[in-house]
């Protein structure tokens, strides 16, 4: 932890150590004898947190108590020489022991048990006699093997040891028994923490004895005591790991100190132990918890002793005091929180680290202002030699307490002596230490930007130091925060700081790129004289040393001059400049002419070039680095043929590049890499280069539409309104051929539509290898057009899609053409695409490919639609059919194409449940056939049922038709196909056949056969009756019952005479099942149906 | 009294820094704009964390309730007290307080808050100016004077 550089205000290591009551171990011999030695490490190796805050010591037989002092009875004449003695703590810590313990190997059942006895009792004596007159507390522990007793000898060990104890004169829990066979870990702790309650106890009874001593004292001449023995009873609370109550101590020592009289002898002890106070106390109250309290307390200790300054020629020390107390801080801060304690940005150790560099900044002041004269060491006899007794007295004077100096002389000597140390002293090596510790503390805490000015700060005190290779490499580093953030304030005296360093340390890369820098328009550079820094680069380029910075400290100057004068005709003859992440006197912006350009087009990059520095400047050579998929091109900038661009302070130049795509970037992007201009003597170049690909697409910083209302010169107008485009897009060359297309849209749905392209050649010259590709698109609504839609070259014969097609050379202003056919089940619009691939020789690229994309849109439709009707055999629509009832399909086809049809045929294909009626298939009523749009032409076909399905039928059966347009006449033809709708099947279990005629001459009799036929296996028995009316007489049977047989037929004979004339109502037989009641409905309906309604009567004619 | 004022624009370059006294030696700008610019980092852990308990807890409630522009007592140092004010455009004030001079110790929070309040009004007047270029640091005179008098006067 201790990384800082030690001077004397660096605490002692007894006042940073954590006190741990010290336990002295005696008898044991650790080189000879391995149980001990065992038992020993066991004490001693790995004490972790969690065991007794105690610390072991190996006592050998030579040891040497501290003497104790004769105890005083009065303290009336003492005058006590000073605070603290330097030599309480550690006698504390290491020396005196809270207790001994004797190790001694003894078995209870040991042969020799009253020799061992003696020897072991003389052991106690020795040891007490040895700590004769401290209180330390003796304890004894038997070591043992461990190897349980016979059970008889139980009584022994506790009578032995009852013995032992009245031997030694200790009381028995004072003695310990060890077994060292197993388990020692174990047996070691459990000792341990006997021991350490017993040393609580010690530590406990010294305490009391120091509180004795108060009322002896009084405030006029025992202040110091007051202190002294309020930190005693602090540290004597700490050993004994009491903290709250160390605390409280530590407390009032310090309170009392600050009621301490202060004079210019005491200052530095009365500071110096304030210090060690205040550490501990800070350091109890992060132990606490109380990190507040702690942040409290060493401010408000800071705020009572920053004005108690003492002597002013030792000023140094004072600002020296502070920065150690703040760095101490810090390092507690820091501890406390590696032991977990949370800090936040606004409170963390950085601060004090970085206000120990602060005070160690004013240190460096103030020994500049006091120890000017300081220039040799006082000589012999040195005031630095001899020994104080006391923490912050001074060797020359130890232990006076008078205000004036004895022997000014003397004490000169001794200020010359401090003053001296302090001047040799190396104070930047302090702050860039403190600085360090600082700058990872605000990086840990979130704040970079602090972080950046202490690395700064730090940069400059490496260049106080003369170590300008250090100080350059922070500053760069930082100088890129600065730049981001346009704090150019800040940039400029970063940038100004750097520009030193590199000249002092001669490294021309840096130094150059540091000065193109500074001429920047937002750098301010000392004096204002940006001229010199741009003779300083030219100087650079013609291999002349440069004319130094202004400010440099005078020792470094002549070194650099030496330094400069071997580098500057050495290494690096070429210096590059990022000049993106730079700010620098060239601004550029690069434009493609076009965001899109053809293979064969010139590609035009326009280069705008902004001189911000007012000078001339003088480029040999420019070029851009323009960059494809395939390949990286450098073109070299010219203007006007001239390769030397010339720039002039102030004003815009405008430059064009002109070049060709190369025939490997068809469908490419193409982006402008790089600019780089070259500053070029003969033997040095420097080479500025600007990439442009890595400027982040930031939002434009200008907004040109604002700039309408700014004041500024014409060419900074016009240079912040061009906004930079750098890439374009490559695409393939304008094609120059033309599809026609030819075709009798609508296409209808089912026919093999032909179309007819020509695709013509308008290029200058023969096409070659052209290949024409036909594919279909899908649109939305018509997804997934290859699946309904057949595309082929011959009629009728569907190929592979996309089909592809080799068509060959095709010279100028001629012409190709093809047919395609296509056949589609969906009516939508089909969209095929027709593709055009070739390769032509243009005078600068030979086999340029070209391609072109023509679509062609078709819309199908449906040639015509049908529609089905059903009637009976005397032409009334029926819902139903009986089996073996003949009935009337009669299927309307409404024609919907424009175009002129020829219907060539058309047929029904019953399904399985139907057949025709008559005995073998009817020749179609509607063939050859022409119709045209809107007409529609009626089939009719007489079908019966065959039997009644079980399911309901679906359809009567499909309804072909072939027809072709009339126009096409090459004798293909399409098949339509149609699916008629269904008619339910009923089964009757009779029919009847009447002959009914449907005219009738008035007052003529008409003789009526009516036949009942039964169609089941059983006999059916009807109950009949004529239903006669007004209008007819008639003869034969009114109501009579009659039995149809099976499979049979009976025949009823009826005569009607109308009597009036007009529409009547013919007599009608209505049935009635006997029996079997579940078919009287069907019955029913079939006599209903078979007996007209009406029958028109013809009047009759007297002639 | 107030040492110096800064308005500090979104992308956190300075746009404005100005101080009291006549004194403009570059020592004095310097330490200045170092004060301003670390207290970026206070702001902008303020403006983080402020934006991490909006985004917890629920949507309506952080816009009903508008953040008060006004972020108080960034830090202070054993010099001087920065106070830090954020205008829903993300344009910083920074207003920075000797904490050695009587004046500036004893400030009043309120105050802070009131002279920030009308630095923002004084900002957004200046950037009405329509020849004045968004982003650009603000050169107006007129802001200048009005805020020198607002470092001196109220606070």
């Amino acid at each position: 932890m201790a990384t800082q550089p030690s001077d004397n205000t660096e605490f002692p290591p007894e006042i940073i150590l954590k006190p741990l009551a010290l336990i002295g171990l005696s008898g044991l011999d650790t080189v000879n004898n391995a149980i001990h030695k065992a038992i020993w490490d066991a004490f001693s190796n790995n004490r972790r947190p969690d065991r007794a805050a105690v610390r072991f010591k190996l006592l050998n037989n030579t040891f040497e108590f501290p003497v104790v002092k004769p105890k005083r009875n009065s303290y009336e004449w003492y005058i006590p020489k000073g605070i603290l003695k330097k030599n309480w703590i550690t006698k504390r810590v290491s020396l005196i022991p809270a207790v001994v313990v004797i190790f001694y190997d003894m078995e209870w059942n040991d042969p020799q048990w009253n020799e061992k006895i003696i020897e072991c009792a003389s052991r106690v004596q020795s040891i007490r006699a040895a700590v004769e007159g401290h209180a330390t507390r003796v304890a004894v522990v038997v070591v043992q093997s461990g190897l349980s007793p016979p059970p008889s000898e139980y009584m022994l060990g506790a009578e032995r040891a009852q013995a032992l104890c009245s031997a030694c004169e200790i009381q028995s829990k004072s003695l310990f028994v060890l077994p060292h066979s197993d388990h020692l870990m174990g047996y070691i702790i459990r000792l341990e923490n006997a021991f350490y309650d017993i040393a609580q106890n010690y530590y406990h009874h010294e305490t009391k004895n120091i509180k004795q001593h108060r009322d002896h004292l009084n405030k006029t001449t025992h202040q110091y005591l007051f202190v002294r023995h309020q930190f005693k009873l602090g540290f004597l609370n700490e050993l004994k790991q009491d903290i709250s109550t160390a605390h409280k101590h530590y407390m009032h020592a310090y309170n009392n100190l600050l009621d301490t009289r202060q004079v210019d002898t005491n200052v530095h002890e009365i500071r110096t132990v304030s210090g060690y106070i205040n550490y501990k106390l800070c350091k109890l109250l992060f132990a606490l918890n109380l990190p507040r309290d702690a942040i409290a307390q060493v401010k408000s200790h800071i705020d009572r002793y920053k004005n108690r300054i003492g002597p002013t020629e030792l000023l140094f020390e004072h600002y020296a005091w502070i920065a150690r107390q703040y760095s101490a801080f810090g390092e507690l801060f820091d501890e406390a929180i590696r032991l977990g304690l949370p800090a936040i940005q606004s409170q963390h150790p950085g601060f004090y680290y970085q206000y120990a560099a602060q005070f160690t900044v004013k240190r460096r002041q103030a020994m500049r202002s006091v120890c000017c004269d300081a220039s040799h060491y006082p000589p012999a006899p040195d005031p630095m030699e001899g020994i104080v007794e006391f923490y912050g007295q001074r060797p020359w004077r130890p232990g006076r307490l008078s205000a004036d100096p004895h022997d000014p002389q003397k004490e000169q000597a001794a200020v010359l002596a401090l003053q001296y140390n302090e001047r040799i002293f190396n104070h930047s090596a302090m702050i860039i230490s403190f600085l360090g510790s600082a700058i990872s503390q605000f990086k840990t805490f979130h704040s970079p930007r602090m972080r950046k000015q202490l690395v700064v700060e730090m940069a400059n005190e490496y260049y106080f130091c003369a170590d300008y290779g250090k100080a350059l490499t922070l500053l760069s580093h930082m100088l890129w925060d600065y730049r981001k953030e346009k704090w150019w304030f800040l940039a400029s005296h970063v940038l100004n700081r750097a520009l030193q360093c590199a000249y002092l340390s001669a490294k021309i890369q840096d130094y150059i790129q540091l000065s193109v820098e500074a001429l920047s328009k937002h750098i301010q550079v000392p004096n204002n004289d940006k001229d010199r820094i741009f003779r300083n680069i030219m100087a650079v380029l013609n291999m002349n040393i440069p004319s130094p910075e202004p400010n440099l400290p005078p020792s470094s100057q002549s070194k650099a001059l030496e330094m400069w004068q071997l580098a500057i005709d050495k290494e690096p003859l070429t210096v590059a400049i990022d000049m993106i992440n730079i700010a620098s006197f060239l601004e550029v912006k690069t434009k493609f002419k076009q965001q899109k350009y053809r293979m064969d087009d010139t590609i035009e990059v326009e280069l705008f070039v902004r001189l911000t520095y007012n000078t001339t400047l003088e480029v040999k050579s420019a070029s851009m680095t323009i960059s494809t998929n395939t390949e990286t091109i450098d073109i070299s900038i010219t203007d006007e043929g001239r390769t030397t661009l010339k720039l002039i302070g102030g004003e815009v130049k405008r430059f064009l590049c002109q070049f060709k795509a190369s025939p490997h970037d068809n469908g490419s992007e193409m982006k402008i890499k790089s600019v780089s201009f070259v500053l070029d003597s003969d033997r040095r170049k420097i080479v500025m280069n600007f990439k442009i690909d890595e400027i982040k697409n930031v939002e434009p910083t200008v907004h040109p539409e604002l700039l309408h209302f700014i004041l500024s010169p014409k060419t900074d107008y016009e240079f912040d309104c061009i906004m930079p485009l750098t890439t374009t897009s490559i695409t393939s060359r304008e094609c120059r051929l033309s599809l026609d297309i030819k075709n009798a849209v609508p296409a209808l749905q089912g026919e093999w539509f032909p179309t007819t392209f020509t695709v013509i050649n308008h290029e200058d010259g023969p096409v070659h290898d052209m290949s024409i590709v036909l594919s279909l698109l899908s649109s939305p609504d018509n997804p997934n057009p290859e699946s309904v839609t057949e595309l082929g070259f011959t009629h009728g014969e569907p190929e592979a899609q996309p089909i592809k097609l080799c068509v060959g050379d095709v010279s100028k202003s001629s012409s190709y053409s093809n047919t395609f056919y296509l056949k589609t089940n969906r009516t939508a619009t089909t969209t095929v695409q027709i593709k055009v691939m070739y390769t032509i020789n243009a005078y600068e690229t030979p086999q340029l490919e070209c391609s072109k994309e023509f679509t062609t849109k078709i819309t199908v439709i449906k040639p015509f639609e049908v529609s089905t009707s059903f009637v009976s055999m005397n032409f009334k629509p029926i819902t139903k059919c009986y089996v073996d009832d003949p009935f009337i399909v009669m299927p309307q086809i409404k024609i919907l194409s424009p175009w002129n049809l020829v219907i060539l045929d058309t047929e029904l294909e019953t399904v399985e449940s139907f057949r025709y009626a008559d005995n073998k298939k009817p020749q179609s009523c509607i063939s050859n056939l022409r119709v045209a749009e809107k007409n529609v032409a009626s089939d009719a076909i007489c079908i019966q049922a065959k039997y009644k399905p079980k399911e309901v039928a679906p359809r009567v059966g499909l309804y072909n038709i072939s027809w072709h347009r009339e126009s096409n006449t090459d004798g293909h033809c399409v098949m339509s196909t149609t699916a008629l709708s269904a008619l339910p099947i009923d089964e009757c279990p009779i029919t009847v056949e009447v002959n009914y005629p449907e005219v009738v001459d008035l007052q003529t009799s008409v003789p009526l056969k009516c036949t009942l036929i039964g169609k089941t296996n059983t006999p059916i028995r009807l109950s009949l009756s004529v239903e006669g009316t007004d209008a007819y007489m008639f003869s034969g049977y009114k109501k009579f019952s009659i039995t149809v047989p099976p499979r049979d037929k009976v025949e009823l004979c009826y005569n009607i005479h109308p009597l009036v004339a007009g529409n009547t109502i013919p007599p009608r037989l209505k049935a009635t099942v006997l029996g079997d009641t579940s078919r009287q409905e069907v019955v029913k309906e079939m006599f209903e149906k078979i007996f007209p309604q009406n029958i028109f009567v013809m009047p009759k004619y007297n002639k | 009294m107030a040492v110096c004022v800064a308005v500090i624009g979104k992308d956190n370059s300075p746009l404005y820094i100005g101080g009291t006294g006549n004194d403009t030696s570059t020592d004095n700008e310097l330490s200045r704009q170092w004060l301003v610019h670390t207290a970026l980092d206070a702001l902008e852990e303020r403006l983080a964390s402020t934006n991490n308990t909006n985004l917890n807890s629920s949507a309506n409630a952080s816009r009903t309730e508008l953040r008060d522009l006004y972020l108080g007592l960034l830090y202070s140092t054993d010099t001087h007290k920065i106070y830090g004010y954020v205008t829903n455009t993300r344009i910083k004030l920074v207003l920075v307080t000797s904490s050695t001079s009587p004046s500036g110790s004893n400030i009043r929070d309120a105050e802070v808050r009131t002279a920030l309040r009308r630095l923002h009004a004084l900002y957004a007047d200046a950037i009405c100016n329509p020849f004045h270029l968004p982003g650009d640091q603000i050169t107006s005179t007129k802001f200048d004077k009005q805020v020198k008098s607002l470092i001196m006067n109220n606070v």
